[in-house]
């Protein structure tokens, strides 16, 4: 079963640290619980995003890659 | 395991110490950092490093795969990680300039743990690597494609006036190079006065007092 959002980050095409300045903008308007979808092409962004779940508190639920694309699903903590 | 020369029956093999994987792979990276500073990609044998460390070649094969992979690894042990881009973004109010400030810190403390990594930057731009200029290239990027799209940003929001984005990208990363070689390697007695973190900052301030007020008449 696909994990529920409730807002979509389009980070494709971003480099780091853009895709995590968005998150960061994203993630700031959810409530405990909540759930981000971020999509992006860098494939740094897998170590950054789990470095980003691990210092914000916030939990990294999901990766996946297909097609040189990363989606992650992130709930706010 | 160490495996000694034979070469000769009356020439002893020298004696190495024997070390762990992780310090044997320590001790690569610290001698080919040191070589690879002062000659460049090209100006390095994988003889002269085993030489430098004391081992044979097969034990630097064990290591890394070819002389490219020891390169990559230096350049991966000396440079800034991304963690830290991350932690300076989290931390920040995500205010462009306050950003940029956070960024520039992380990347200018790298430089002063690891001159070398300047030098390495400088031979590659004379040898025309592909492979390690695009390294360098890489971690310029992530300055310029913050700067352009920071930039963009301000400029849809008519927070700054009209200014060409690529070109204030490329001003900004000649600038802070300009600062780190000034600083770092040059023996130049004209800035002996200034430390280099409030030089980068004035720098700092400079630019974006051109980006967010200059209306060139």
């Amino acid at each position: 079963m696909e994990t529920q959002f409730n807002v979509e980050v389009d980070a494709v095409g971003l480099n780091c640290p853009l895709p995590i300045l968005r998150a960061k903008k994203a993630v700031k308007d959810l409530s405990s619980g909540e759930v981000m979808k971020v999509v992006a092409t860098d494939p740094g962004s897998v170590k950054d995003f789990e470095a980003f779940c691990n210092q914000t508190g916030n939990e990294l639920l999901s990766h996946e890659e297909e097609a040189g694309k990363y989606v992650f699903m992130i709930k706010k903590g | 395991m160490q495996i000694p020369s034979l070469e000769t029956a009356d020439e002893p093999p020298p004696v190495v110490k024997r070390l762990s994987a992780p310090e044997r792979r320590a001790s690569f990276i610290d001698a080919a950092s040191r070589l690879f500073a002062e000659k460049g990609f090209h100006g390095v044998s994988v003889d002269e490093i085993v030489r430098v460390v004391g081992v044979s070649p097969a034990v630097l094969y064990r290591h890394f795969a070819s002389k490219e992979a020891l390169y990559q690894a230096v350049l991966d042990e000396l440079s800034c990680q991304r963690e830290d881009y991350v932690a300076a973004v989290v931390k920040s109010d995500m205010v462009f300039a306050n950003v940029l400030r956070e960024m520039t810190h992380v990347f200018m403390r790298s430089f002063i743990r690891q001159p070398n990594l300047l030098k390495m930057e400088m031979h590659s731009q004379l040898e025309g690597n592909p492979a390690t200029q695009e390294f360098f290239k890489n971690r310029w990027k992530t300055f310029t494609d913050y700067i352009e799209f920071g930039l963009g940003e301000l400029q849809n929001a008519k927070e700054i006036p009209p200014i060409d984005t690529r070109a204030a990208g490329l001003m900004y990363q000649g600038m802070l190079r300009e600062v780190l070689l000034t600083k770092c390697l040059q023996a130049t007695d004209r800035f002996d006065d200034v430390e280099l973190e409030p030089l980068v900052d004035q720098l700092l301030d400079l630019f974006l007092k051109t980006v967010y007020c200059a209306e060139v008449a």
